[in-house]
């Protein structure tokens, strides 16, 4: 008995370590990608020539706010065809799938919500090359939270 | 706690005056003859996603299944196929995708018309069809312009149409 107690207490423990996690609906959130994402930034997020990578990148981006905010606000994103819940869905997809060294080590991230694109995406940038390396330096400059 | 052990113990013991090893073996025996004989079964394949899509018609024809959106030159005419580019040319990463019916086993596919790029226009078996084809202003699924757009050359060649997956259908 003392086994089926000790047994209870590892699925509570696993149970809520897994609400921790980051949930998509793996098939919708690939077909997201696919259909909108991929054309420009390739099956794996390498990107080519001036289409910037996402793979070993993107998670760069949330060390700071402005660039948690220009993941959304980026015109491919903003004004992109999905719904607010649907590319809430595909940015946190992606960062799982090709956040990968631009990652803290525990892959844990704070996932983008509906309420939180819905209203980002209402203010898309005009100017993004050189807003993107401004980011990226500034995030660099930030270390990686473990 | 001591009625439980008692409980458990005495039905344990039940089991046990009651069958034989002989016949948990050939329980367990059927049980895994029969278990490898369900994913034969009809219901259970028609379930799974196909890995490939059932082909329909022919490569180097306008109406192949693939095509439904289509709008150059089929590489399948120029030296390639439906999803390699022809020799001395580059297949462009940056691509416009669309989804085409596959008739055959009733699912829709996403579909990549990559362009090959690299060489003067082909020439060969021109095909205009624009399921999905959206104006400029929607340049991500726009199949008019030139998508040698991540390639060492600009000049399109003929374009391809890989299937990438299947359509994900709520």
């Amino acid at each position: 008995m003392k086994w089926l107690g000790f047994g209870f207490f590892a699925c509570l423990c696993s149970a809520l370590a897994a609400a921790d996690v980051v949930q998509v609906n793996e098939a919708r959130a690939t077909y997201n990608y696919q259909m909108f994402c991929q054309g420009c930034h390739t099956p794996d997020g390498s990107g080519a020539n001036y289409v910037p990578p996402l793979k070993n990148s993107i998670g760069y981006y949330l060390r700071t706010t402005a660039g948690r905010e220009y993941l959304v606000r980026v015109p491919g994103s903003a004004t992109s065809v999905l719904k607010d819940a649907a590319l809430a869905e595909v940015l946190n997809w992606i960062l799982l799938n090709f956040g990968g060294s631009s990652l803290p080590a525990s892959k844990q991230f704070e996932p983008y919500t509906a309420d939180e694109v819905a209203s980002l995406r209402q203010r898309p940038l005009e100017e993004v090359f050189n807003y993107r390396l401004e980011l990226l330096a500034a995030a660099m400059a930030v270390p990686g939270k473990e | 706690m001591s009625f439980i052990d008692k409980l458990v113990e005495k039905k344990a013991r039940q089991v046990a005056q009651h069958s034989s090893r002989r016949g948990l073996l050939k329980s367990l025996g059927g049980l895994l003859v029969g278990a490898s004989a369900v994913p034969l079964l009809p219901v259970a394949r028609a379930s799974e996603a196909p890995s490939k899509p059932v082909e329909y018609g022919a490569e180097d024809s306008c109406d192949y299944w693939r095509y439904c959106a289509i709008d150059g030159f089929l590489c399948a005419c120029c030296g390639g196929s439906a999803n390699t580019c022809p020799p001395g040319t580059e297949m462009s990463p940056v691509t416009w995708i669309g989804t085409c019916h596959n008739p055959v086993d009733g699912r829709n596919y996403v579909i990549s018309y990559n362009d090959c790029c690299g060489k003067s226009t082909c020439g060969a078996c021109l095909c205009q069809a624009d399921q999905g084809d959206r104006p400029p202003y929607r340049p991500d699924k726009t199949n008019d312009i030139n998508w040698c757009l991540g390639t060492s050359s600009a000049s399109y060649h003929c374009s391809t149409a890989v299937v990438v997956g299947l359509a994900f259908e709520e």
